[in-house]
């Protein structure tokens, strides 16, 4: 595929030949066919390409007046190594199999310009494969500062949002202590339940108080405290509870100590006595009777078109059982994008209301306090910017790796919340009415089979390594 | 590049469609003063006042203490949030006139009996 510069050995291959006219779009040739005819080419402009068999296509070159092409098909005997279309009009001089080898054996002249023409070709197909070869090595290169670059912009994004957000929230939740609030050993404390001489007082959120309380105890969630008090005011003048009975508070998680805070809140009204439950914050659990209840399923609110966008990485696990389809690059462009914009949703729905999805990290019961609202701040922006990594096709394997990370704590989070029957939402893309239950855990497992598919393979529309550049494929 | 700049203008529109969407729906239809239908807790109503900004005051008549919410509309649902990121759930019925207030904090189908305080719109407020 190149341009003879001598005009004699032109009109020689004129005299053999002749003339085609190719439409534009037509195939001239096929890579793979057998080798027909030498072509030269007279008008027009042709492009030459190759194609694999997954359907990704490489240009090569162009070819114009002058230029020729097919020489390597028929020296070698071998199948076409590329294919030739017509970029526009353009006619050809058609030199059959024989005429070419007689071409050849009158005209050495000719010959040697093929041999040096074919030899340069070669050379030039060394430094094109090196180049590719360090293109694809470059690609697949991963390096810390990558991890570096989205989860500190997660995290600079996420503090510096917090600043000015509305619905700002302490970077780290400070543990309070029960100041003025006397702690009552549990054996004192079981001593005054068994002699009905106080009220038990449960902090935490209703549906835990459902499952599983203190037999005979009230529930007064922290979290509604404001609201409730006067009904748990009200409840305890109904039950006549003598006004110096005092009020035993219990009920908190390694996330949050609802049971000190509470006491805390109660000890401000200044209307009885009030004693926290000394020790570890569960250990109630195993002193007092307990009042137990099958946890009801928790209903599930239509999350709209989030929720069906959610059910896509299910049919990832029918796609990586067709090998070739397994392995597609295009398979791992349209899993960065479904992945992508399933955690830019999971996001939006986080980002503005920190607080809120802080008390989903609490419910979940794995976090220690202090990690609580780092968790619930920086989470949120880390999918965001590891989503729009993906989308973009900015640093992909490293997005791909963080949010498959992301996607083996959520798993672990929700296997542990359904084994020890937690009556917990999701939290996953809504605020509220997201039950955990095994599709959940599905779904997760789908995204996770996403980020590996594409950390493996993806090689596709990505903004290259060095600078942000649309990688075309042509060598 | 028309392709480039059809695939950037898609993503584009997609991100501002699912910026959008977090949005929510618009609270006029619902801003004003409200009054509980039974006295709560035996210290009399609650009185509930909506504002357009986002704001929202509880105040239980008896008490004088107010409490402050911020609150939105999702799919046709009033989303109140505590300081401490607790959510009220509050069903509208009757064209407005009467909010069902969910006092779980969980999201039920439908307001538990025994946890449900319902309000009833009364004049002024909203702004």
């Amino acid at each position: 595929m190149t341009e003879p510069n001598n005009q004699s050995d032109k009109l020689k291959l004129e005299q053999v030949g002749k003339e085609v006219t190719i439409p534009r779009g037509v195939c001239v040739v096929r890579q793979g066919d057998p080798p027909v005819h030498f072509y030269v080419v007279t008008s027009g402009k042709l492009k030459v390409f190759r194609e694999t068999h997954d359907g990704i296509r490489t240009d090569l070159t162009e070819l114009g007046p002058g230029d020729y092409f097919g020489e390597v098909a028929l020296i070698t005997g071998k199948p076409r190594t590329a294919s030739v279309e017509a970029a526009e009009e353009s006619v050809l001089l058609e030199i059959g199999k024989e005429e070419f080898d007689s071409v050849l054996d009158q005209n050495p002249r000719l010959a040697r310009q093929i041999i040096h023409s074919l030899a340069q070709w070669l050379v030039d197909g060394d430094q094109r494969l090196e180049k590719e070869t360090v293109h694809q090595v470059k690609l697949r290169q991963i390096s810390w500062f990558d991890y570096l670059l989205i989860l500190g912009l997660s995290l600079v994004l996420g503090l510096v949002f917090n600043i000015y957000n509305d619905n700002q929230i302490p970077l780290v939740y400070s543990v309070h202590t029960a100041a003025g609030v006397e702690a009552i050993p549990l054996d004192k404390a079981k001593e005054l339940f068994k002699d009905n001489q106080a009220v038990f007082v449960d902090a935490r959120k209703a549906n835990f108080y459902e499952k599983e309380h203190i037999k005979g105890s009230l529930n007064l969630p922290l979290l509604f405290f404001d609201l409730q008090y006067p009904m748990f005011q009200f409840t305890l003048d109904q039950k006549q509870v003598p006004k110096d009975m005092p009020l035993v508070v219990y009920g908190g998680t390694t996330s949050r100590r609802f049971d000190i805070e509470l006491a805390n809140l109660l000890e401000g009204k200044n209307q009885r006595k009030i004693y926290i439950l000394a020790g570890d914050y569960k250990g109630w659990k195993t002193a007092f009777p307990l009042e137990e209840h099958k946890v009801k399923e928790m209903p599930a609110m239509p999350l709209g078109m989030s929720g069906y966008i959610e059910w896509i990485p299910v049919g990832i696990f029918i796609l990586i059982l067709i090998p070739p389809v397994r392995r597609s690059p295009y398979l791992s462009a349209v899993c960065r994008l479904i992945l992508g914009i399933i955690f830019v949703d999971f996001a939006l729905s986080k980002i503005m209301r920190p607080a809120v999805f802080a008390l989903n990290v609490v419910e979940y019961g794995m976090m220690p306090a202090w990690g609580v609202n780092l968790w619930a701040l920086v989470l949120p922006w880390g999918e965001l910017v590891a989503g729009l990594f993906l989308i973009l096709g900015i640093r992909t394997r490293a997005a791909a790796t963080i949010i498959g990370g992301m996607n083996i704590i959520f798993i672990i989070g929700l296997v542990n919340a359904i084994f020890q029957g937690l009556p917990i939402t999701c939290g996953c893309v809504g605020e509220a009415g997201e039950p955990v239950n095994w599709w959940k855990v599905l779904k997760n497992t789908g995204m996770l089979v996403m980020a590996l598919q594409i950390f493996f393979y993806d090689r596709l529309f990505v903004l290259d390594r060095g600078g942000f550049i649309w990688r075309e494929r042509k060598i | 590049m028309k392709t480039r700049f059809l695939i950037g203008t898609m993503l584009l529109g997609l991100l501002c469609g699912l910026f959008l969407a977090g949005c929510g729906e618009s609270r006029t239809p619902y801003a004003g003063n409200y009054r509980s239908m039974e006295p709560y807790a035996g210290k009399g109503h609650v009185e509930l006042e909506l504002k357009e900004n986002g704001e929202a005051n509880w105040k239980l008549a008896d008490s004088g203490k107010t409490i402050k919410f911020k609150w939105r509309v999702e799919n046709g649902r009033l989303w109140f949030y505590t300081k401490e990121g607790a959510i009220i759930h509050l069903t509208p019925s009757e064209g407005g006139k009467l909010l069902s207030a969910d006092m779980t904090g969980q999201w039920h189908p439908s307001c538990p009996k025994d946890k449900c305080i319902t309000f009833q719109r009364v004049p002024g407020g909203g702004s």
